[in-house]
């Protein structure tokens, strides 16, 4: 009972960080499913949008035009992570890594510090302040209307034209190019987006907590691509309706699965290997016998090299 | 029309394994030929056809497509000019999308991509009907992932595909050797039956020398990146299987000769 009271108890705060960090797992998922590009570029641009949005704030620019200067940066590292795999053939994986790597001292030297607080600047959440809600869930409703307009803006665009030419460079990139799509293009775009996806997570979780911090990136993907894993599971990958929605359903669960554990009395520094545990779950199922059904025939998986 | 004018690509250049795939290579196809292509393995039909769709730049020489100078064009802006379905029905199609996406991505060589509405009722209408003239009752999947067809039905898919907005250049790089002989057959006469009636100027990659002769205005022989032989008209109605199997075993005998 305690376990249980102790869980309800963190709903409101882990429900307003999982939807922040839906976009991560969202910034995770369109690279790696939508466009055959597995990218580990996140975990640079999450703390790159938090660190800019920490200094635009302090610059005196308001809250929102901060979380789209954030996106931006993102936007151009992502873009910066495509064109080396592009240009220069070098593995993706490789290529996130290196611009990671990177980001690092340019987040470093964007913020001067280490860490930066901003907890007197104004944040989006202010917007909601006459709703009077607690903090948390004004968190929850503010972001969550954001990342419900998320979703059904991504689900509109890829089903226009342009959309549809993205998801063909994932699904088949020679082909896409014969039928006169632009490859780099649709890529660089595609992984732009990606990275400004994650790095608006990263400004929103900046507004939140009140602080900027250049380790705020670690261990952020794997969160993700946990989320991605477990949201996959329960969706499935059938249709592009569901295969969207995977890494915001994914994220809620996920985190809400992490705050049992924290409930339960699992000390912080074993919340790796719970990680860790619940992702493998996730992959070996389908081969224990635990199929969905309606699955249909997966699609084979094909990654760029 | 399309005009090849002293198309020399070598690979490895300057390695010891260097290889010269195309060797000066000169050929003119008048709008609406259908030329059947032929020549042994390594005789550069491939590098030819990749250097027609733009996948392969030339080291030297020119290719015009209807006047105009592609030679430098890449990939995606030749689309607009060139289709292809390849040997492998893996290559033509985009497996985890649908019928209709397929056929949306087709329609999009001719008018790139703009931000509007994909998959509209018009269109849907439009790929029904022209799936329909394949009679495999593709028509009726239009929302069915193309993973689930058959190497047939995808092969089907991709010319349909490729005739689509009736391209000024149309290749076939032995788009039926990977299929079963029904189903050869059946891809071979939609092939036929699109190509006469759009009068698409195609470029036809076999190994079947009873269809080179059969089939198309002109044969083509490839012989060590170069143009060995070329029939067309009254010569190409004389030919018979042997006299092209002859011009193989030349090439053969030359071949042990010069060892």
């Amino acid at each position: 009972m305690d376990i249980l009271n102790a869980w309800i108890a963190l709903i409101p705060v882990t429900l307003a960080q999982s939807l922040i960090l839906s976009f991560v797992v969202l910034a995770v998922m369109l690279p790696f499913r939508i466009l055959s590009f597995p990218d580990l570029t996140s975990e640079g641009s999450y703390p790159l949008g938090g660190c800019v949005c920490a200094v635009a704030l302090i610059a005196g620019v308001p809250p929102l035009p901060a979380l789209l200067i954030a996106a931006t940066a993102g936007f151009l590292a992502g873009c910066a992570t495509a064109f080396i795999h592009l240009r220069f053939r070098i593995h993706t994986l490789l290529a996130g890594i290196l611009i990671t790597t990177m980001l690092y001292s340019i987040n470093l030297r964007i913020m001067g510090k280490a860490n930066q607080p901003i907890f007197s600047e104004p944040k989006v959440y202010d917007w909601l302040s006459p709703l009077s809600l607690s903090a948390s869930w004004t968190k929850i409703v503010l972001v969550g209307v954001l990342a419900l307009v998320t979703y059904l803006v991504l689900n509109l665009w890829f089903t226009t034209e342009r959309g549809t030419a993205m998801r063909a460079v994932g699904a088949n990139s020679d082909m896409a190019e014969a039928q006169g799509i632009n490859v780099w293009r649709a890529t660089i775009g595609g992984i732009g987006l990606a990275g400004a996806f994650s790095a608006f997570g990263g400004g929103l979780m900046v507004q939140s907590q009140g602080f900027a911090d250049v380790n705020m990136g670690l261990g952020v993907l794997i969160n993700a691509l946990a989320a991605l894993m477990i949201g996959e599971a329960i969706l499935g990958r059938t249709t592009l309706r569901r295969q969207l929605a995977a890494p915001f359903v994914g994220a809620v669960v996920y985190y809400q699965l992490i705050s049992v554990c924290l409930a339960a009395g699992l000390p912080p520094g074993d919340l790796k290997i719970a990680t860790g545990v619940f992702v493998l779950v996730m992959l070996a199922a389908p081969t224990m016998g635990f199929r969905r059904r309606n699955a249909g025939t997966p699609a084979k998986e094909s990654f760029r090299e | 029309m399309l005009k090849i004018k002293d198309a020399r690509r070598v690979f490895f250049q300057g390695m010891p394994d260097e290889k010269v795939a195309l060797d000066g290579l000169s050929l003119t196809l008048a709008r609406g030929d259908f030329a059947i292509v032929i020549g042994s393995n390594g005789a550069g039909k491939s590098t030819m056809m990749n250097a027609v769709s733009g996948a392969l730049m030339l080291d030297q020489g020119s290719i015009h497509i209807n006047g105009a100078d592609v030679t430098a064009m890449p990939v995606h802006a030749r689309a607009r000019h060139v289709a292809r379905v390849f040997q492998d029905p893996m290559k033509g199609t985009a497996a985890s999308m649908t019928i209709a996406e397929n056929m949306l991505l087709a329609e999009m060589r001719q008018n790139p991509a703009r931000l509007r509405r994909g998959l509209t009722r018009a269109r849907r209408e439009t790929y029904r009907e022209h799936l329909s003239y394949l009679g495999l009752g593709l028509e009726d999947r239009l929302d069915t992932p193309v993973s689930l067809l058959s190497g047939g039905q995808r092969q089907s898919l991709s010319l349909v595909m490729a005739v689509s907005g009736e391209p000024d250049i149309l290749l076939l790089d032995e788009h039926t050797a990977a299929l079963d002989p029904r189903t050869a057959d059946l891809v071979l006469n939609a092939t036929l039956r699109a190509v006469t009636a759009l009068k698409l100027t195609t470029m036809m990659v076999t190994h079947n020398m009873a269809h080179a002769l059969e089939y198309g205005n002109r044969i083509i022989m490839l012989d060590a990146g170069k143009v060995l032989l070329e029939l067309s008209g009254e010569e190409k109605a004389r030919a018979t299987v042997p006299d092209l199997i002859g011009h193989f075993s030349v090439k053969s005998d030359r071949m042990l000769l010069g060892a």
